[in-house]
């Protein structure tokens, strides 16, 4: 009301619009509920249910049109009077002209009382407070236009009879009597319920206001008005980088502190990226190289000639010019590591191969442009490799098995997370190639890699084996992981009397002449992976740790939803054990816990994320054990 | 109104008592327990809730030379003086930036990573 007496007028709702437009307003709803008892008043006053349903009634109830001819809205009024001369409703429908408004009569009908309700709590909202006297007009009004029918009488008084309006029946009216909607008339209980609507439903109560003081205090972001120490200390070292005597003597080690130091503060810059290079430096390693810049980069190779191994983190803008000048730079560059050179092209890896075959450490990690014929060429060039890693290339396929096949024998092979992947069969020929040198195996998220594989190839191949990650590999089952960790320290030939269920065809001179080689069985594993593996389950798990449990160090479980809480105690089994990631092993609670951290004294770093079971109370141990992920209101 | 003033006068007491911080080489700092606080691992080593040693002693050694802990300490100084709740004047970063002898600048920022300031 209070706006009304300013011009000043916001965008309203189309509801709203057509509120104004018919005239209703605060003062004549107040007037109608100060004159709701006389009923000569009555008519007047009802001129949004009234003329709203006439399109839809007409025909039913010709009685309901009785109250039409008072409503005084002119504008509407011509047109229903139009309408009615036709003396067919549907003609009247039909009309391009007629259609919207009654359409937004129809939504308004529908949503009368809610209209008024909306309008009292948007005025009540922008004046600021609930207790406004316009407040309980219109929640009086909203009730009133509830309750009363489409003919614009009021409600009759409780007790009376009336006939509802849907089935006919005569019931009695009691206050939790509602109109029929659409109008006129009122339901009996059964067809108010079977409508939908609840006729117990309490007026919604307004919402408390919260006082200013109560609410919570959220700092949403701290205005840091003083740079921090470490990047006051950047901003001067890179001023005085060309006064390398200034800085003093730093040593190796501290070099690689310094430079862990600027990348956590994303620090370091082309221009004090020179604090690191040496001619004599052998090795580079740089965290974070985010900010250094093609040219940068190339300045790092001819700056540090001699390198042999060089590492790079977020080297997102390292491109083909740049790997090019890496080949010609660092000609004894026998070591290469870079996490996303996602911008060097095909071209470029080819030449790099191609110009430096001494290469013996190779990997990396998002690089979407690598294909098959790179790897081709890697594999023709590079003789000396023996660790490759190939990271989330995407694409990776079936075909780069072959090239695979024909490196020579690799100590590491981590093809983790492809764009496609290889099949079974691929993945079997690289193990019969590579199997028997490999240390350290990544085969995460190939759904070619399978129960058959494990228990075929790697089992018969891997002898040097001590890292086995094998995330996410969804064609695994539980069954087979469990029997290939029960019958890996066994020869095939003692398998197969064993077990029958193996397969037949393999010709027995085959199986003699493996039993005639001195078996010398896998060592157990240092680390393990089988995360987000959800068919895995307690018998993998119990079959691995009793495979690996005198040298495991390093396990990740994450994800084994199933996985039982006896299962899990067997982990205390692990007494070499430093890292556990048991996240999402629901069955994990703190009994188990507390055996485990007993029994595993080298234990330092625990994953617990999602294990609503473990709450961290009661393991009674006084090492420092980094614990992640327990929930601080977890429910037993 | 009067409990408000009690409880900031207790909390208060706790925040206006000095803790010490020790160099490598001998030396020790006095330093108010709030300005300490800026740095968060002091903070975490002088906090009541654990049974650290630093916490019972009061003391905080910093395996620095004096040199490098003198400066830690000024720029601790500094940030609580400037960057305090009440103060709305303007800070001259360079005023203190070029208190730092270059030379130290190095060590600086590897103590500054471990104390998280």
């Amino acid at each position: 009301m209070s706006r009304r007496g300013n011009n000043v007028r916001g965008p309203t709702s189309a509801l709203t619009e057509f509120l104004r437009e018919s005239g209703i307003n605060p003062a004549t709803i107040a007037r109608r509920v100060a004159t709701r008892n006389q009923p000569e008043n009555q008519p007047q006053n009802q001129s949004v249910a009234g003329p709203s349903n006439l399109g839809d009634n007409v025909e039913d109830v010709p009685e309901e049109e009785q109250p039409d001819e008072n409503t005084p809205q002119a504008s509407t009024r011509t047109r229903r009077g139009r309408g009615r001369n036709t003396g067919y409703a549907s003609d009247e429908l039909d009309e391009p002209a007629e259609e919207s408004p009654v359409k937004q009569q129809k939504s308004a009908k529908g949503r009368a009382t809610a209209a008024a309700k909306a309008k009292a709590k948007k005025k009540a909202k922008d004046d600021g407070e609930y207790e406004g006297s316009s407040e309980d007009e219109y929640r009086a009004m909203s009730k009133n236009l509830w309750s009363v029918g489409g003919n614009g009488s009021p409600k009759p008084p409780a007790g009376s009879f009336e006939t509802c309006a849907r089935c006919e029946k005569q019931f009695t009216v009691t206050k939790y009597t509602m109109a029929a909607n659409p109008p006129p008339g009122y339901l009996c209980h059964h067809c108010a319920k079977a409508s939908g609507a609840d006729p117990f439903k309490k007026p919604a109560v307004p919402r408390k206001r919260v006082n200013a003081a109560e609410k919570r205090n959220v700092v949403s972001y701290q205005e840091r008005r003083l740079p921090s120490l470490a990047t006051m200390c950047i901003e001067l070292i890179t001023r005085y980088i060309d006064d390398v005597e200034a800085l003093g003597d730093i040593g190796a080690v501290n070099m690689d502190e310094i430079a862990k130091a600027l990348s956590k503060n994303r620090g370091l810059t082309p221009q004090n990226a020179h604090l690191f290079y040496d001619v004599l430096n052998k090795k580079l390693r740089f965290y974070d190289a985010t900010n250094l810049t093609p040219d940068a980069l190339m300045t790092l190779a001819s700056l540090n000639p001699n390198l042999t191994h060089l590492h790079l983190d977020y080297c997102g803008r390292l491109t083909s010019p740049v790997l090019l000048a890496f080949s010609t730079s660092m000609p004894q560059l026998t070591s290469l590591t870079l996490l996303g050179p996602f911008l060097v092209r095909a071209e470029a890896w080819i030449e790099f191969f191609k110009a430096m075959p001494g290469l013996r450490v190779f990997k990396i990690t998002q690089s979407p442009r690598f294909n098959l014929e790179c790897m081709q060429t890697l594999a023709d060039n590079c003789k000396d490799i023996g660790e490759l890693s190939l990271r989330e290339i995407g694409l990776m396929d079936n075909e780069f098995v072959d090239p695979l096949c024909s490196l020579p024998s690799l100590r590491v092979l981590d093809l983790a997370c492809p764009g496609i992947g290889m099949d079974e069969d691929g993945w079997m020929k690289i193990m019969g190639k590579h199997g028997s040198t490999l240390e350290t195996l990544d085969a995460s998220k190939h759904e070619g890699f399978t129960d058959h594989v494990l228990e075929e190839s790697v089992r018969e191949n891997a002898r040097v084996l001590f890292e086995l990650k094998l995330d996410e590999c969804l064609s695994l089952t539980d069954e087979g992981v469990a029997r290939f960790f029960s019958n890996w320290a066994y020869p095939i030939s003692a398998l197969k009397d064993e077990d029958h269920d193996m397969d037949v065809d393999s010709d027995p001179v085959e199986v003699s002449l493996i039993s005639l080689e001195p078996f010398t069985p896998n060592p157990p594993l240092r680390v393990l992976s089988l995360a987000r593996n959800q068919a895995l389950s307690s018998a993998a798990l119990t079959a691995a740790i009793v495979h690996s449990a005198q040298t495991l160090a390093w396990l990740s479980v994450n994800g084994l939803r199933s996985a039982s809480s006896e299962a899990l105690a067997q982990l205390k089994t692990a007494k070499e054990l430093r890292y556990l990631d048991a996240g999402w092993c629901r069955e994990l609670d703190d009994f188990v816990m507390k055996d485990v951290v007993t029994a595993c004294t080298k234990l330092n770093e625990i994953k617990v994320w999602g294990c609503s079971r473990v709450r961290g109370v009661g393991w009674g141990v006084k090492r420092t054990i980094k614990v992640h992920g327990i929930e601080p209101s977890g429910g037993m | 109104m009067s409990n408000d003033v009690q409880m900031n006068d207790s909390g208060g007491e706790k925040q206006d008592d000095w803790v010490k911080i020790t160099s490598s080489d001998g030396y020790s700092f006095l330093v108010k327990r709030s300005v300490a606080a800026i740095s968060g691992t002091l903070k975490n080593m002088l906090s009541e809730d654990s049974s650290f040693r630093e916490a019972i002693a009061n003391t905080c050694p910093i395996s620095e030379r004096a040199a490098v802990v003198e400066k830690v300490c000024e720029y601790m100084s500094f940030k609580a003086y400037y960057d305090g709740p009440g103060s709305k004047e303007g800070v001259d970063v360079n005023e203190f930036t070029e208190r730092i002898p270059p030379e130290v600048a190095l060590e600086l920022l590897l103590a500054a990573d471990y104390l998280e300031v």
